[in-house]
Formats: C-alpha cells, structure tokens, sequence
C-alpha cells in the first residue's frame, strides 16, 4: 500500500482538538468537517432526536445572519452545508469550490461561536421533522429498516431514531437546545478535517486561528460501563394487506466497534450477505431460488453495542419460504463455515479494492470520520487490510455461531400478513399489528 | 476540465468505438460498455425486455455459471454492476488497473458465449418482478409517477416504464430475449470505455483482440415522435397514503437542445438547497413536506424530448389544492421577473459545483464520455458543460420557462389518499 500513502497534516491544538488536513482530490473543491465526538447516544429519555435536532439548529441562522441568509451565503459559494448526528458523533460539513474555500471556512466558523437558535426557526424544523416522519411512514422498506432497528438495539442507548420520534420531537425545547450546546458540546472531543485538492498554508493557519476557540476546560464525566441486553427471540409481523411484496427483516445482537473480533465480523458479513453475489444469501435466495431483487447483511459496530442485520424484500406468496431459506442458509454458514475459495476470495476483495473505496475525498472522508469516533490512528486505514489477510476459515465459523444464533434474533415482517402469519406461528413469541398502529 | 474529460477516440472495423482517458492518480480503471439498447427501443408487448436482458447478462456463459461474472470481478477487488434507462444499458466494472485484461476477456465473453436457457430466464423474470414491486408497487408514489408517464406521452416510447408492464414481464419469452440481444448487442451499437490507470495503446491491442472478430448488425428502429400537446392533461391516483400529493410534468427538449442548460439553471433557482424560492416559500414555514423541479443533469438528460417534473408533498393540515395553486403563482412570478442577479450566481456555482464534484469519480467520467458519445455521437459535447452553466443568462431562462413551463404543456397527477378498506375495490399494484 505504500503508493497509496497520504500526506495527511495533523494539529494537535491540545489533546482534545485537533485539525487533519489532507490534500485529496481532483477537481478544484474544497471540504470541510467538523467531528464532535458526542451522537445521539447522548439523546435523554423521552427527548431522543435532541442531539440531531441541536445539529441541525446551528445551521437554522447566526448572530449576524438568518437562515435564508446564511444558506444563500454557502449555496452562492456552490456550497452545501449540513449539520447531523451519528451515533456516536455529530458532524458539520461545508464544501464548495476550492476558490472560496476561505469564505467557507468563515461560515463553519460562524456557525460554532456565533449561534443565534433562531426559537422561530427551530420550532418550524420541529414541524418539517414531523412531516418527514408522517412521509417515512408511506414507506414500507424504510419503516422496516427503522423498527428492526429499534427492536435489535433494545436495552442499549441506541434504541431510537436518531431523528426522533413524532412524540420525542414534540418534547424537545429550545431551552434543550442551548443546554447541549453550552453544556455537552464543549465536553467533547472535536477534530476539523480539511481535504481540498490544495491545502495551502494560509488555509491551514487561519483554520489553527479560528478553531482554537474550540478549546473549554469543560470536561466530559467518565462514561460508565452499560451491560449489554439479552434479547429473546421474538417476531413482529405488521400487516398491510395492500401490499404485493413484504419487506423481511432479521437482527441479531453484534459486536461493539472496540471488540477485537471487529475486523473477523467485517469478513464473515462479507461472506454472509454482504458481499453482493459473493455472498451465501444472494447466492442462494437470488441466484437459485430467483425469490428476490436484493438480500443483504450489514452491521453496525458502535462505541458500546452492536447489530447484525439481515434485510430483503420478497412477493407476498413467497414470504415464508424466503424467510425459511434464510434460517438454512445460516444454519449451513454457522455449521461448516466458508470454503477456503471463499475466504480467499473474499480477503482479496478487501484488499485489492482499497483504491477504489477511498478514490473521492467524500468516499475518504467517510473513512477517516470513523477511524477518528473511535479514536483509531489514520494508519490504521491500512494496518486493516493486514489484520483482515490474517484471519482463518474457523475463526469466521466461531464468529458466526456466536453471532448467528436462533434464540436471540429479532424478525420483523411487514406485508399481507393473512397470506402467511400461519406459518410463522410455529416460532413463537409472535406479536401481529396493523400498519395503522405502527408509530414512525 | 477538458483533461478531465480528454478522451480519445479509436473505432473498429466492424464499428465499435472506443473511449480511452489515461488518469494515473490511483492504480485503479472504469470499464465500460455502454449499449444503444434501452426501452425506446422496445414496442408494446415487450416492455421492460432491455431491463430484464441487462439482468440475463449475469446468467451465465458456456464457461460461467450464473452470477460467476460478478464473483470473479470481485475476488479481484472490483465492483461491478449495469443499468438500463430509456435510450441505452450500460455495464461496468470498477477494478484494480492490473485486471484490465480481465475485464476485457470477461465482457467479451459474454457477448459471445452467453447462455440463455429457460431455467435462468424463468429464475431471472421473478428476480426482476420483484424488483418491479420494490420500485413502484411498494413505494409510495411509483406508481403514480408511471401514470404521469403514460399520461403525458401519447405516442413516445417513453410512456411505458423501463422496468415494463407486469403484464408483459409475465408474457415475455426466451425466444424474445435472443432476437433483442441478436439486434442491439453488435459491435456498431456500442461504445466502450476505459479510464483510469492503462496506456491507451495497450488497452486498443487487447479490444482488438476480444472484440475485433464481432459482426456487426444492421437493423432498422424508427421511434415515433411525440405530438405537441394541445392542453392540459389531468389525472387522480387514489391509493393508501399518508401524504397526499401532485405531480406536474412539462414537455422539455432533448439534450442536443441547449435549453436544457435554461431549464437546469430554473430548477436549480427554484428548488436547489435550502435557500431556493420553492424551499423558502413551502417547505421552510410548514406549507409542503416536499416541493422540487427536477431534471436530470447531462449526461443522464434524456435523448428525445423528456419531462421536466414539479413534485409537492402535503403537509397534513393543508389542501394539496391551495398548494398546487400558490406553486403555480410561483411558477408565475418566475416567468415574470427570473432570477435575480445574486440568485443568477447561486446557481451557477452549485451548478459548476455539483458537476465537479461527480467528476472526483473516474466512474462518472466515464459515464459522461460514454453517454454522450452514445446519445450524440461525440463525448466532445460534454466539454462545454461547465461553460454552458457559466454563460447562463436571466432572460435565457426567462425565455426557455415561457416556452415550457405552461399549462398546456402540463400533465398533471394529483395522489389522492384513500382507506384500505377502499383501496380493496381496486385491487393490488402489481
């Protein structure tokens, strides 16, 4: 990987904050990312959706400028600005044409020290969160992915959506608001990263300058230990009866990121379903048995829990026999592991396609993003692909009977349920609603 | 840019072009083979058979079982997938300069040695009905928005949707499928392209030798042009929603047009970002959930004259007709004043930005060289984009939305929500 070295700058402003400036890039652009090391994770009960919604408010106007001014100020620099929560951070971006990279630097800047939380403005977002739940809920796909969710991560501080709900939004106030601002923000660790096909030094002095003031004496208290839940196998189903396709979800409890089997779960999704038509499910619901477009296994690792997801949509009359072909399909995983071809196959892919996932700045920033949440050192882009050369067949069989198990997974169906609820009835701890009921 | 868009241009005897751009800023290259054969193409019967054939390339060779294609790209460290719109299909690969010789074996392959049989057609056809379900069936407007289509084209093979009718997906036969491919998939139909990390010369020696002993085909496609409309054409979809809404659709040139750049400019005024006048005015203060006019940017403009669409999302509370009637004021102040000086600058920055930034990716080049090459015989056209949006004038797009955006050039659709219990009356979306 040596002629993919990057020439990444790094100040430290103290051992909080820092900058990371890179120059990546072909086209005369320039990004830029505030990462505050704090996510919804934080959101309190009954208020979740806080953490976005503060995010979003430090883009809603400034002391000196209004929302309409402020958003034509960035768009007239062929800018775009977005502020937003992840779980586990919070982040702000601005980029534009490379020439104006100065003036876009300005507007960040603005946007941290200079906040106004127009109560006007805030509260109309209040209500476009609102509409956009009521729009989510015409939806059945992104429903599914939002309830499997919720029900995968019970017990944990991740059990909601990182917007909120309709009556978490509701119970957000602007009071809320500038307390997350003035008194959680400044506790967290923060990092600006600049890419732009040219760091120039000036860019890179005025941003030391102006984001010194990001340096409190505020301290976030020690976060203690949450003991991961036990869930118990259960399935929801909910019922749509106008609908020709059910969407088919399956979630089992996962790794968190810190786990040092990361890099193992990475590869056995891989070869799972997360590999396209590399992958034993695609392989055998798409391929062979034709019930499906898409079947897919992702996961998410977060800074204390974890999910593995399974995700696909199949028509109404082959909804059971989906469901069954996917239980058998990890069974043979979890029984006999990959082949050798298969992990050697798969190994390959991850390490010969390095180039392509980092080839944009937007592509490479997602990358470094996440070594920096969880406090992974930039080289650690490359020491992965060594790690993940290591692993062997039994280690992805013993990763997957650990994760792959029947009796803790969560199964979520929504479609024309009087086509096939009886089957599912077989498995127990089955739970049936209306599509009305399902709150978004 | 232009060296960023600096192709060069061979053809083959039997009349396959080919683009190659050198960029060695990373080991890696796009591969692509972009086929004039798209649902234009197409006749009443055998809608969606250029969609489902895209899928029928994956099934297999004499060699290769199904899927064996992408397995082996991927084990390489590539990606690689294929789309089909209304005027062409393209298939790509995304992979490690060194498997350039791969992937020109590979995609050579096929063409030759693909194997059609009734097993992988039957297989692939539900494949394929599923995804029609997942697109239109079970979203919330997809079906409406084919209506739109079959609304506002009366003889254009654009009316009919790229994925198809379900009822000729049911009908469509093996037999179907090889007289398409027989037709359209000849060498003088395509354009490939290859970008990224290879020497021209070496990638033309290897295209000559997979490629150069392909015969081509003649065949002769007529596409019925699409009358000028003569008044508004209005339609309700009545389906189980949560949010009511209305879809407008304008007839809009080609885009061998240079009006298309106008009309991008108006979208981009009236609906790009967050300090656009469509956002200001609905969404900002809880009128809409959602309202854009939107187009696609070149190169996915569509060949034939297209559609420009206004979208609006209810906001509970307030009748989609009050809205409908405020948006069209809008429409109107627009035609009267354009946009103002600043606003003229806005869009010409996000414009020049937002093509910039897709051309990060060696992928979007070579999309934007191939598809223009396939839509207007020559990638050159595509260097004037940036100079088209900075150029753009006020009284341009003034002009071009006198001359579009009116009434009897409309076709609309208004979403209505119904219960369940209602919806059973009309039956399932298939």
């Amino acid at each position: 990987m040596k002629e993919l070295a990057l020439n990444q700058i790094e100040i430290h402003l103290d051992s909080n904050h820092k900058i990371l400036a890179l120059p990546y890039g072909k086209a005369p652009l320039s990004y830029f990312v505030m990462l505050i090391k704090a996510g919804s994770e934080k959101d309190p009960k009954e208020k979740e959706g806080l953490t976005d919604l503060w995010a979003e408010s430090l883009t809603l106007g400034t002391k000196k400028k209004s929302l309409e001014e402020l958003n034509f100020q960035v768009e007239k620099l062929g800018g775009h600005l977005e502020g937003s929560a992840g779980w586990d951070f919070s982040l702000f971006l601005i980029s534009g044409l490379e020439e104006k990279g100065s003036n876009l630097l300005d507007i960040l800047h603005e946007i941290f020290f200079e906040p106004e939380f127009p109560s006007q403005e805030i509260e109309k977002a209040k209500e476009r969160r609102l509409s956009n739940l009521l729009q989510l809920k015409d939806d059945p796909s992104k429903m599914a992915d939002r309830l499997i969710w919720n029900m995968a991560m019970e017990g944990t501080p991740y059990a909601h959506p990182l917007s909120g709900s309709l009556s978490s939004i509701r119970n957000i106030t602007l009071e809320d608001i500038i307390h997350f601002h003035n008194e959680i923000y400044p506790k967290q660790r923060a990092t600006l990263f600049i890419l732009s096909k040219e760091v120039k030094t000036e860019l890179l002095e005025k941003a030391k300058d102006t984001f010194l003031n990001l340096i409190t004496n505020k301290k976030d208290e020690k976060e203690s230990p949450t003991t991961p839940p036990t869930p118990q196998s259960r399935i929801l189903i909910v019922d749509r009866p106008d609908l020709t396709q059910s969407e088919i979800r399956i979630a089992f409890p996962s790794l968190p990121r810190k786990d040092n089997r990361y890099h193992i779960l990475k590869l056995m999704n891989y070869l799972l379903g997360g590999g396209g038509f590399s992958s034993r499910l695609m392989e055998r619901i798409r391929s062979q048995k034709g019930y499906t477009y898409s079947i897919r296994s992702s996961f998410s690792s977060l800074k204390t829990y974890g999910t593995l997801t399974i995700s696909t949509f199949t028509p109404t009359t082959t909804t059971y026999a989906t469901f069954e072909e996917v239980l058998l399909t990890i069974e043979d995983f979890i029984k006999e592991g990959p082949t050798e071809k298969e992990l050697e196959e798969a190994k390959r892919f991850f390490e010969k396609s390095f180039p392509l996932r980092i080839e944009t700045p937007k592509q490479l920033l997602n990358e470094i993003i996440l070594q920096e949440t969880y406090d992974l050192k930039f080289q650690n882009l490359f020491d992965e692909i060594e790690r993940l050369k290591k692993i062997n067949a039994e280690e992805i069989k013993s990763i997957a009977q650990e994760i792959l198990q029947k009796q803790k997974m969560q199964v979520l169906v929504i479609g024309n349920s009087q086509r096939f609820v009886k089957n599912f009835e077989t498995f127990g701890n089955l739970q049936l609603m209306p599509y009305k009921d399902v709150s978004p | 840019m232009r060296e960023l868009l600096n192709f060069r241009r061979y053809m083959l005897d039997n009349g396959l072009k080919i683009l190659i751009l050198e960029d060695h800023s990373l080991p890696i290259l796009s591969y692509q083979v972009h086929v004039k054969a798209g649902s234009r193409f197409e006749r009443p019967g055998i809608t969606g058979i250029s969609h489902l054939f895209e899928h029928l390339m994956f099934r297999g060779t004499s060699k290769l079982g199904p899927e064996e294609f992408s397995k082996i790209i991927q084990s390489r460290g590539g990606i690689v997938n294929a789309f089909t719109t209304q005027d062409h299909t393209t298939y790509w690969e995304n992979v490690p300069s060194d498997q350039l010789e791969l992937v020109i074996g590979l995609e050579a392959h096929r063409l030759k040695e693909l194997k059609l049989d009734e097993e992988s057609f039957s297989t692939e056809r539900e494949v394929v009905r599923s995804e029609r379900k997942m697109r239109i069936s079970t979203t919330p407007y997809g079906a409406a928005l084919e209506e739109l289509f079959s609304l506002a084209y009366l003889r254009h093979p654009y009316r009919w949707p790229i994925i198809g009718w379900d009822s000729d997906l049911r009908k469509l036969s093996l037999k179907d499928c090889k007289e398409y491919f027989r037709l359209y998939y000849a060498p003088n139909n395509m354009v490939i392209v290859v970008c990224g990390d290879v020497i021209p010369e070496k990638v033309l020696d290897l295209i000559c030798k997979h490629y150069g002993d392909l015969t081509p085909q003649e065949y002769f496609h007529q596409t019925e042009p699409e009358p000028p409309q003569r008044g508004e054409r209005r339609s309700v979809f009545k389906k189980p929603v949560e949010l009511e809404a209305i879809f407008w659709a304008y007839h809009v040139p080609g885009i061998d047009s240079d009006d298309i750049f106008p009309l991008l400019g108006i979208c981009e005024c009236l609906s790009g970002g967050k300090s656009s006048r469509l956002w200001q005015k609905f969404v900002r203060p809880g009128k809409a959930t959602e309202v854009r006019l939107v187009a696609d940017p070149p190169p996915f403009w569509s060949k034939d004259p297209g559609l420009l669409i206004l979208y609006a999302i209810e906001k509970p509370g307030i009748p989609i007709s009050s809205l409908e009637n405020e948006i069209e004021e809008e429409m109107h102040i627009f035609k009267r004043k354009g946009p103002t000086e600043s606003e003229l600058e806005k869009v010409k920055n996000r414009l020049k930005a937002s093509f910039l930034r897709s051309l990060e990716s060696l992928f979007f080049r070579g999309l934007v060289g191939g598809i223009y090459e396939i839509k207007l015989d020559g990638f050159e056209k595509s260097w004037e984009i940036l100079e088209k949006y900075e150029s753009l004038k006020a009284e341009d797009m003034i002009q071009v939305a006198e001359k579009y955006l009116h009434e009897d050039n409309r076709t609309c659709i208004v979403v209505k929500s119904i219960s369940i219990e209602e919806n059973a009356k009309f039956g399932l979306i298939e």
